[in-house]
This record gives C-alpha cells, sequence and structure tokens, in this order.
C-alpha cells in the first residue's frame, strides 16, 4: 500500500515543473570548485627534464638501485595498485613478491607509512612530499633531510633521493653501510656514490646512455642525475589526467546526480575543501585527523608523531599532510599508516572518529596516543560538519570522479 | 430526470469527487510518501544554518584563512536549506497545511530529543 502511495505521489510530483534546475547547482560547483582552485590537467604538467623520462623507467623499475638488496621505487609503486601498494605499511628490504605478498612472506622491514600514490607528484605547485612534509619547498625555507645542502632546487629530485639511503626501505646495514652512517650529507652523498658506482658497474648501458643524454662524461654521472631522470620518468608517468570532473568544471561534461550531491557537500557542509583544496585538492598543510595509528609507527611503539619528527614544534605533533585526492578511490588503504580499509571509513573518522575506533582492542598505551590525537584534533573537530551515510555515499560518488586511467 | 439533469448531476458528482480528492486525499498521499524526506531535509538545514551562524562569527571575532574557508563552505551548504524549501513550497502547493508541516517538523524534534537544545539555542541566538 505504501508502494502505491510512494508511486501515485511521485507521479503527481513529477507533473510540477522544477522551481530550480539542477543547472543551477551544477553552476555553484562549478563556479565554487574553480574559486577553490582546480585547474584543467594540462595546466599542472611541465616535465623540465623531458628527454629522460624512458631512462627514468629503468632506474625506476630497476633492482639495481638497492645498494645492498634487491628492490626497487616500482616494488612499492605499482601499476596494479594505482602507484601505491595495497597494504596498511609499506614492506622495504627482506622479503620479495609485490603488495599482500610482502607482507605475507613475514620476513620483510616493515617502513611504518602507507606508501603514497604518485599521481600528480612533482605537477606544477606540488612541492611537499611524504606523509611529513620531509622534503618540503613550498615556503622560502626550502625543508629536507639535507638541510642547507640540498641536492637540486627541484623538490622532487630531493624526494627521489631519499629512499635509496634509507635503512630498511632500500638497503639493510652491513658493514659498508655502518661506516657512512652518520647522518651527515657527506656521508649520505658517500652511499650515493656506491650506488652509482654499482650501476656502473652492473648497468653499465643505462650509465652510459644517461650520460649522453646530458652531454657529459661517463665518469662524470652521479647519483642527481639519477635522480633527475627518476623524477622525470614520475612526472610523465603519474601526471594529472583529465577526470570526469574535469570535463564537467571545462567542457560542459556531466555529473551523475550523486556525484553532484557529493560535489556539494564537498565543498560546502562537509568542508572537505577546507583542506582539500587547489589544483591536486590539498593544501599541502598539515592536519590531525585520528585514525588509529597500524603498525610500530615512525616513533616506535605505535606512536608516530608525524609532523613534529621534522619541525620538533609541539604544535605540529601527530600532524601529517593533507592527501591529494586523484584517484583516491583506487589506492586503498588510507591514513598515515594505512589502517582504515574504505572511502567510506576514512571519511567518517574526519568527523565521527569513535565509530570505528576498537577502543576495546586497544591496550592501555594506544588508547593513551589515541585520546591525545583526539584531543589535539578537537579543534578541527569544531568546524567539520556531521553527515549522514547517504551523504557520506555521495562523497564517495564524487571522490570517484576524480580517478583516470 | 432529464438527459441535462442527468449531465449536470454528473459533473456534479464527478467535480466534488475531484474536489474531494484534491483537497483531502493528495495532500495526504503527498503528506505521507515525503514526511520523511522532510523531516530529514529540515534537521539538516538547521544543522548548515547553526554551522553557518558559526562560521560566520568566527570570521568576525577571530578572522583567519581557515575561517574564510569555513565561512564559504558554510554558504555553499546552505544549498541544503534549499532543497528543503523547495520540497516545502511543493508540499504546500499540493494542499498539505502549514500546520500538517509544523507537525511533521515537531515529530523530527521528538524523534531527535537531544537535539531541541540546539534548535532552541539557535532561536535565542537568532532573536
Amino acid at each position: 500500500m505504501k508502494f502505491v502511495i510512494r508511486l501515485i505521489a511521485l507521479a503527481l510530483f513529477s507533473l510540477l515543473p522544477p522551481q530550480v534546475s539542477a543547472d543551477s547547482f551544477e553552476n555553484i560547483l562549478r563556479k565554487t570548485a574553480i574559486d577553490r582552485g582546480v585547474l584543467p590537467s594540462q595546466n599542472l604538467y611541465d616535465n623540465r627534464d623531458q628527454s629522460l623520462v624512458k631512462l627514468g623507467k629503468i632506474f625506476f623499475n630497476s633492482e639495481k638501485l638497492s645498494l645492498n638488496r634487491n628492490i626497487s621505487c616500482e616494488t612499492c609503486h605499482l601499476e596494479e595498485f594505482s602507484s601505491a601498494d595495497g597494504i596498511p605499511n609499506a614492506v622495504g628490504v627482506g622479503t620479495k613478491g609485490k603488495g599482500p605478498n610482502r607482507v605475507l612472506s613475514g620476513r620483510g622491514k616493515f617502513i611504518p607509512r602507507n606508501t603514497l600514490p604518485l599521481w600528480g607528484t612533482g605537477g606544477i605547485g606540488f612541492k611537499t612530499f611524504f606523509w611529513d612534509g620531509k622534503v618540503d619547498f613550498l615556503n622560502e625555507t626550502k625543508i629536507s633531510p639535507f638541510g642547507d645542502n640540498t641536492p637540486s632546487n627541484d623538490p622532487l629530485v630531493v624526494a627521489v633521493h631519499l629512499p635509496a639511503i634509507e635503512i630498511g626501505e632500500m638497503l639493510v646495514e652491513d658493514s659498508k653501510v655502518k661506516k657512512y652512517k652518520m647522518e651527515t650529507t657527506d656521508d649520505a652523498l658517500k652511499v650515493y656514490q656506491l650506488v652509482v658506482d654499482k650501476l656502473r658497474k652492473q648497468d653499465h648501458k643505462v650509465i652510459k646512455e644517461l650520460a649522453m643524454a646530458l652531454n657529459k662524461g661517463e665518469s662524470e654521472v652521479k647519483f642527481i642525475h639519477i635522480a633527475r631522470a627518476i623524477a622525470s620518468f614520475i612526472r610523465s608517468e603519474f601526471k594529472i589526467k583529465k577526470t570526469k570532473f574535469e570535463e564537467f568544471l571545462f567542457e560542459g561534461g556531466k555529473l551523475s546526480k550523486n556525484e553532484l550531491k557529493g560535489g556539494i557537500i564537498f565543498y560546502g557542509k562537509g568542508k572537505c575543501s577546507n583542506c582539500h583544496d587547489g589544483p591536486y585538492f590539498t593544501d599541502f598543510k598539515f592536519h590531525i585527523i585520528p585514525t588509529p595509528q597500524l603498525g610500530f609507527g615512525k616513533n616506535a611503539f605505535g606512536i608516530d608523531y608525524g609532523r613534529f619528527n621534522v619541525t620538533f614544534q609541539p604544535n605540529d605533533l601527530y600532524r601529517f599532510r593533507t592527501p591529494p585526492l586523484y584517484n583516491v578511490s583506487k589506492t586503498a588503504p588510507y591514513g598515515h599508516s594505512g589502517s582504515v580499509k574504505t572511502l567510506e571509513e576514512v571519511i567518517t573518522y574526519h568527523f565521527d572518529p569513535l565509530k570505528f575506533a576498537a577502543i576495546d582492542k586497544m591496550d592501555q598505551l594506544e588508547r593513551h596516543e589515541y585520546y591525545k590525537r583526539l584531543s589535539s584534533t578537537s579543534e578541527n573537530m569544531l568546524h567539520i560538519s556531521y553527515l549522514t551515510t547517504e551523504e557520506v555515499s555521495f562523497l564517495v560518488s564524487f571522490l570517484e570522479s576524480l580517478s583516470y586511467d | 430526470m432529464s438527459r441535462v439533469g442527468r449531465i449536470l448531476n454528473m459533473t456534479a458528482v464527478v467535480l466534488v469527487f475531484a474536489y474531494g480528492i484534491n483537497e483531502y486525499v493528495v495532500p495526504r498521499i503527498v503528506l505521507a510518501s515525503h514526511k520523511e524526506e522532510y523531516q530529514s531535509l529540515m534537521f539538516q538545514c538547521d544543522h548548515v544554518m547553526r554551522e553557518h551562524f558559526i562560521a560566520k562569527q568566527q570570521v568576525l571575532v577571530e578572522p583567519s584563512e581557515m575561517a574564510v574557508k569555513n565561512l564559504d563552505a558554510g554558504e555553499v551548504s546552505l544549498l541544503t536549506c534549499h532543497d528543503y524549501d523547495k520540497l516545502r513550497k511543493k508540499m504546500l502547493s499540493f494542499g498539505v497545511s502549514e500546520p500538517q508541516l509544523s507537525m511533521i517538523g515537531l515529530e523530527v524534534m521528538e524523534e531527535k530529543m537531544t537535539d531541541v537544545r540546539h534548535f532552541v539555542e539557535t532561536h535565542e541566538i537568532r532573536y
């Protein structure tokens, strides 16, 4: 009976002329998104080393980039996981295979953060890298572990330098590495030189090609040149491409009803765009979202102080860089430690973190840490809106419109 | 009864019947079928209005980049109220009365008793 009543009412309602067409909502979404900095994808690509893309791909996929083990950039940035690895904490040296298989062996060295996808990395204006922004060229003061001796003015080239000398990530601490484990730039440069020497010996042809492409002698090739080639490949391979949302914004394309509703929530009630704004849907700033900590944590025993590890400012405790959102629907799991499985859940953690947090399964320290993070986020919580389950699903639909192959 | 009389009778019956449907049946069907949607939109509109008000106050009292972003988002979020208003007008045009709409509004407040305080606060701030 209820169904019949609804059917009749629906028929009656449909007879009424629409008072405000969907076009108005579309126009509002278009104007707001463009005002908030969304740009056509072609405006975000600039590759200063275009000629090195092909060689960069070889280095990106080469396990020889690992000084004393067999692991490449591609090991953790996989095509099948949309340039991430599909697991909560990345697994570095000590195991084989890809994605979840690296966890299953149980022998690999866990890297205490979730692998970040590479979409848009190094595009125009994309200058802050890693969860804690340890390479950050957004402001006048350039931040990187190299201090005043940054190897390049290109932040992506600097970022590419780091995994190769990170113990556990791409190398193990053997007697040779131990000798240079002083955490000084000079020592790091010596390790880089060892990597180049290894490549020169084992991949002579590629080094020769790189030297030719750079108009240099073979002996002049340094790690910076390899890093430039890899950065060039990353820029090209993982550049931002046209999405359904871009077509909607700039070419008069259409969004589905749910995507449109999600977009209005994204820029409106959800206040997602307060942080996920600009051309990459990130403000490149550092915020606290109290997702659970999974794994050992950067600061050990299930603790990760996030941005604090870079700045040592107490105000930066537990803060992580706002992640960009291109292809976000393909890059689960989410959060700095990959503790959240789905987009629905991670959105919910922004405004209702206690819904999923398994407090009863945490030990005392975990609960204490979680409480600290919750209390630190209280300022955000004042402004983040409550969303219904249906509204969360609209947001997910909208985020799916930011995808491309 | 003459043919004309029968026609007049029939017309009168049809008119009375149509009037009855229009005045009593349609409003009840519309009210029954859109009650939940109306209540949900009413609740959501109230929510975003409160948040918009707070965002405005924040810009006035403690201006910052984030406060301005909040207010911008708050303005877009008021579209929810537009949906609410649109549905309300549609329901009114189908004969649902103001008292009936007020009644289902009160029902949603009863369902969310914990939020009644917020409704009161909103009105206190506004006036």
